[in-house]
């Protein structure tokens, strides 16, 4: 569970994050839609506790990420844009090495079942990342996000530079995770994605939520036209 | 989180080659500096023992000669160099002043391409011009010598940086560093354990490599050598992985990291030295050699115009000798001696001065050394090699003193008008080299690692003030 | 194009702090050495003048005696201290600077400087060549490790390529950005150095074709190191990696490799040690004739060949001392076993010396050292050249002494006595080091590796535009 509560962050004078509030449930997948530099990444961040905030608070799973920046972790998986495994170590090893330092003790059997269940192909088990697409090392961070067993997940734009196919396969994997009731946010760029996989969408500018669909209630052509008159909205002076 | 890091990290760095290329860097230096050390110190004790064997030769000729004299044979030989004159005893059958080398001298060459390892005072030679400098090509001096002194001071410190200066950085570059974050690790302890993993084995590595070369190059070295050896390095090199691990928290990127351990490599190891060293000749200057010569050859012309008169008083003071000089047959060297021991007491407090101002700039150094630890390690080492300024020191005092009891021995004989004969060959004196105790070599690396296990624990708890993952979002 | 990059370079130098303050230090340290230096010629200097005086006052001054009796009460040559020691101080620590010139024996040059400093010493002093040959190298590394790797990490390259650039331009412009805040400083050091000289008339001669030569030298080393940094930087892939190659050639050519060359020449062609060599020269000397020994058996074949020239029967009847005459045969003796054994110490250096320039294909810090402590007359073969000077005059002193006495005694007359008017009449001791053509004429070889060097690092340069 992500309750968001007025947070606002600001960088000397430039104000990146304007009161945002935002609820994410479990078994929901809420995509964060906007332009470079709307703030969505900025989001992610604080709820990683890599920054702290200016004003407001972030929960996870109850507990205040700036206040329990390290225990929260323990609640929560991340997929950064553009995932990064220790190259000369095996897809298993790595998957045990970060669980491990989490602090997870998994038998061998049980590694595989989750890379089995994050969709990894059985003969990449035992190959080093290096050797890993983009798409077979965001199955491996798919596969930690499991055998974390995270109540939430963070996803900065998770399918951008897949091709089609893969990018459909980790939707799949994204439904996967909300039926085992995990709240996923996840910031993209990928309209067609998010209408695909998301319960709620948002769609941010400057720092700002400006507006919220239920992914239902949109059609993919209305979704688009939202978006671009949002971007095309000229703020008002102030 | 410490047994997962511990098997992949020995996973990475052996995938990745780098325990293998650094077993082989470390052996291969290890090895080539012991090598080279060793044939340093074998060349020494064959000197050395070639000098014993021409003394014990020509020990012997002197004795058959002295054995033909008694029995009142011719001898073929010019007349002072007959040995029943104590003068040709005493300065043509010097003894061997020898200063063997200690057992671990193979590990520091330290000041032994300057100075002799054994010299042979005689009777009328002059102390303080007694040469103990070594005749060898000056530029291999300037180069100095590739030991394993060498190898643990200024090598070992760039093996570290090179294998320790991007722990964080790397992961950061390489992108992993974000997800590492997400963990709910700290990543101060997450460092820490990385860079004690790698210390453990860039310290085991040496360990091993360093036992073999010992157990091979040395001999007769103990346990405590070995210890004492083991200790200062590890402490040595306990020191620059903390500096790795100061560095690594500052999370730069890993070209900022290698350049500010760099620069403190060049500080620590380059600089401070060099500056101490400067400021130490500064303090404490040496008196000018040169005019010091002046002093002795004034001092030297106005004795010799005076030389009746000084054994007149010499013999006053020493009526012993007068009483048995009943021919009052003076010859060239009862002057001789006279003279020269007066001069040596006149000169004493200039040559004095020179023995002063280098105990002071010794004295000061190693108050300061603490400043870097490249200073304690480097003097550490060749004190327990045998081969450090004070060994040296402590050497030529011992060979000034036993100058002075050959002396001492022979010139009554000179006085008394006795002749020297082969039951007097028994007693004459030998040197026997003493070498210095060990004093504060093993103590300097316990305070080496208290230094830095201290700056460690130090940076620890000045970063876990300061926000570290701020850097972490970009 | 040239100008741009050069321009762009140099901007990107000027603005990151890092370089300043390397830049800062390194002058800082340069500055400092110098006055030091500078400070530690004058009073050497001056302790040389005023020893050379008082020695041959003390000379003079000996009183009436036998010429013999000088000759054994000897003299002293004293080493000078060349201008340009003030840039590289060379070996004179490790060589003497004094030595005794007495009857029967050449004395080797006592009292070095490094003998009577601490064990900290060996770490090295805080002067300009220390500076000079360590530190500016590893600030060319630091400058120019990533001179293409940002680029290529920062994408910038591709788009340069795009633009249609003339690699070569690219690669000099970065070339210049790199030499001309290294050539100022060094440049700015030898203008330094070049005015305290210049202001200290009192003492030696000091040229600056010397000092130009000298920078010239050190300017070359540099371009070797740039054209390195630069090769390496084109090649390697990252940052860290150019650096740490980068560096890992630095340790080598500068601290492993002179090092390993020291060992690897002394183990080959070792000197003996000081008792060996003169026991050797005692065994020698018995051989021959003993200028102080009539019972000698070449002592009395001398004899008969002398009467038998004159045609007399007694020593008495020759119309010199006899005495004299056999201590100056004995003493040309001694001086042939001198030559014999310090020639065998020469041919030992020279062998030592082949191997240090064989390394130099390894290493371009050898060929630097040694003709940079060539020029400023601070090198080992300043040293020879100085003590074989002193030899040559100190046979000349025991000639001049024994004919003395040879002319004004007769056979037996040991009570014969001379002063100071003969004493004035030695000359003084004159030593005039190589002139600076002689100088690099012995060291072609030096000039060669560094030219190979030059062109080496300049050719796989160009190879590598052609290949980017």
């Amino acid at each position: 569970m992500i309750i968001i509560d007025q947070l606002t962050k600001k960088y000397g004078e430039a104000l990146v994050l304007n009161q945002l509030s935002l609820n994410i449930k479990p078994h929901e997948i809420y995509c964060l839609l906007g332009a470079n530099g709307a703030g969505k990444t900025t989001t992610i961040n604080l709820l990683l506790g890599f920054i702290k905030p200016t004003s407001g608070s972030a929960f996870i799973n109850g507990l205040n990420v700036s206040e329990n920046s390290r225990k929260t972790k323990r609640f929560l998986a991340y997929i950064p844009e553009n995932l990064m495994l220790y190259p000369t170590l095996t897809a298993v090893e790595n998957l045990d090495y970060f669980s491990g330092i989490g602090g997870k003790n998994l038998s061998k059997v049980q590694l595989e079942d989750f890379l089995n269940q994050a969709g990894l192909q059985k003969g990449a088990f035992h190959q080093r990342i290096s050797t890993f697409s983009k798409g077979m090392r965001q199955k491996v961070g798919i596969a930690i996000a499991l055998a974390k067993d995270a109540k939430t997940l963070l996803l900065d734009e998770p399918t951008s530079g897949l091709d089609p196919k893969a990018s459909n396969e980790f939707g799949q994997l994204l439904h996967l995770l909300r039926d085992k009731g995990v709240a996923i946010l996840m910031a993209t760029h990928d309209l067609f994605r998010a209408k695909e996989v998301a319960t709620q969408i948002g769609i941010m500018k400057q720092g700002v939520l400006r507006q919220q669909f239920n992914a239902q209630n949109i059609s993919l052509p209305e979704l688009e036209a939202a978006y671009l008159e949002t971007m095309d909205f000229k703020e008002l002076e102030v | 989180m410490y047994k997962y890091n511990f098997v992949y990290e020995l996973k990475v760095l052996v995938r990745n080659g780098w325990i293998q290329l650094l077993s082989l860097l470390l052996l291969g230096l290890f090895c080539f500096a012991a090598f080279n050390g060793s044939e340093k110190v074998e060349k020494r004790k064959l000197d050395i023992q070639a000098a014993k064997t021409e003394v014990r030769e020509s020990d012997h000729d002197m004795l058959m000669l002295l054995d033909s004299v008694e029995q009142g044979m011719e001898v073929s030989a010019s007349r002072w160099t007959i040995p029943t004159s104590p003068t040709a005893v005493g300065n043509y059958h010097p003894r061997v002043a020898d200063m063997s080398p200690k057992p671990l001298a193979f590990i520091a060459m330290g000041q032994s391409d300057l100075f002799t390892h054994y010299v042979k005072p005689t009777m009328t030679g002059d102390d303080f011009t007694l040469n103990f400098t070594e005749i060898t090509n000056p530029v291999q001096q300037l180069f100095g010598s590739f030991d394993l002194s060498f190898v643990i001071v200024y090598l070992l410190p760039l093996i570290i940086i090179a294998f320790s200066y991007n722990v964080l950085s790397a992961e950061r570059e390489s992108g992993s560093l974000k997800l590492l974050a997400s963990q709910p690790i700290s990543l101060r302890n997450w460092v820490l354990q990385k860079i004690s993993l790698r210390f453990f084995w860039v310290a085991l590595l040496t360990i091993v490599i360093l036992t073999l070369v010992m157990m091979f190059f040395g001999t007769n070295t103990n346990l405590k050598d070995w210890f004492s050896i083991l200790g200062i390095t590890i402490a040595y090199m306990l020191f620059w992985f903390t500096m790795a691990f100061l560095v690594n928290l500052q999370t730069g990127s890993s070209s900022k990291n290698a350049i500010i351990l760099l620069g403190l490599w060049v500080v620590f190891v380059l600089l401070v030295p060099s500056v101490l060293n400067q400021l130490g000749s500064t303090l404490y200057p040496m008196p000018s050699r040169t005019l010091m010569i002046n002093e002795m050859r004034n001092l030297k012309a106005q004795t010799v115009k005076r030389q009746d008169e000084i054994l007149d008083n010499f013999l006053r003071d020493h009526p012993e000798y007068a009483i048995n000089d009943p021919n009052q047959n003076r010859k060239f060297y009862h002057r001789y001696v006279a003279a020269q021991k007066l001069v040596k007491e006149e000169l004493k407090p200039i040559i004095n001065k020179f023995e002063q101002q280098l105990q002071k700039q010794q004295a000061w150094i190693s108050q300061l050394r603490w400043i870097s630890p490249a200073i304690v390690t480097q003097q550490s080492l060749s004190t327990n090699a045998g081969t450090s300024t004070a060994d040296y020191e402590n050497y030529r005092g011992q060979v000034i003193q036993f100058a002075e009891a050959w002396r001492t021995h022979l010139v009554p004989f000179l006085y008394n008008n006795q002749s020297f004969t082969s039951k007097d060959y028994d007693h004459l004196p030998v040197f026997t080299y003493q070498p210095l105790k060990s004093n504060d070599s093993s103590l300097s690396w316990l305070v080496l690692l208290v230094i830095s296990i201290v700056l460690g624990a130090t940076s620890i708890g000045l970063s876990s003030k300061s926000k570290s993952s701020s850097t972490l979002a970009t | 194009m040239i100008r741009n990059t050069f321009r762009k370079e140099v901007k990107e130098i000027i603005r990151d702090g890092r370089i300043k303050i390397a830049f800062g230090i390194v002058f800082l340290l340069l500055a400092i050495a110098t006055w030091i230096s500078g400070k530690q010629y004058r009073s050497v200097n001056e302790q040389h003048a005023e020893a050379k005086a008082a020695e041959r006052l003390i000379w003079d001054n000996q009183g009436e005696k036998n010429p013999h009796s000088a000759a054994h009460y000897g003299t002293y040559a004293f080493k000078p201290k060349y201008p340009l020691s003030l840039i590289d101080q060379g070996v004179d620590k490790y060589a003497g600077s004094s030595i005794f010139l007495e009857a029967h024996k050449r004395n080797e040059a006592q009292f070095s400087k490094a003998a009577d400093q601490t064990g900290l010493a060996r770490f090295g002093d805080l002067t300009p060549d220390f500076v000079l040959l360590f530190i500016i190298p590893l600030l060319i590394v630091l400058l120019g490790y990533n001179a293409f790797t940002k680029e290529r990490e920062m994408g910038t390259l591709l788009l340069l390529k795009s633009q249609g650039i003339t690699i070569w331009k690219l690669i000099f412009g970065k070339w210049l950005a790199l030499f001309t805040p290294i050539f100022i400083v060094t440049l700015a050091t030898f203008v330094g150095a070049g005015a305290i000289l210049s202001n200290l008339n009192d003492f030696g001669v000091f040229k600056w074709e010397h000092l130009g030569v000298l920078c010239l030298v050190y300017l070359c080393y540099y371009i070797i190191f740039i054209n390195l940094v630069l090769l390496i930087s084109s090649r390697a892939k990252k940052s860290g990696v150019a650096l740490v190659l980068s560096l890992s050639i630095w340790i080598v050519a500068c601290l492993a490799i002179p090092k390993a060359a020291s060992n690897i020449a002394e183990g080959k062609h070792p000197y003996p040690t000081r008792q060996e060599f003169a026991a050797n020269i005692l065994m020698d000397k018995k051989e021959g004739l003993d200028g102080h020994d009539p019972w000698n058996k070449q002592a009395k074949l001398l004899e008969q060949d002398v009467m038998n020239e004159y045609g007399v029967d007694s020593l008495h009847q020759l119309p010199f001392n006899f005495d004299a005459y056999r201590m100056q045969k004995g003493e040309e003796h001694n001086a042939e076993v001198y030559f014999k054994h310090y020639n065998y110490l020469k041919i030992q250096f020279e062998s030592q010396s082949k191997v240090y320039r064989s390394l130099a294909t390894l290493s371009p810090f050898l060929p630097t050292r040694f003709l940079s402590m060539a020029v400023a007359k601070t090198d080992y073969s300043t040293h020879w050249d100085f003590a074989d000077t002193a030899e040559k005059y100190r046979i000349e002193v025991q000639a001049f002494l024994n004919n003395d006495f040879a002319e004004n005694s007769t056979y037996g007359d040991w009570s014969y006595k001379t002063g100071e008017t003969t004493w004035k009449q030695l000359p003084t001791f004159q030593y005039a080091p190589l002139k600076l053509n002689e100088i690099l004429w012995r060291n072609s070889s030096n000039i060669a590796s560094i030219a190979f060097w030059l062109l080496a690092s300049f050719g796989f340069l160009f190879i590598t535009i052609k290949k980017f």
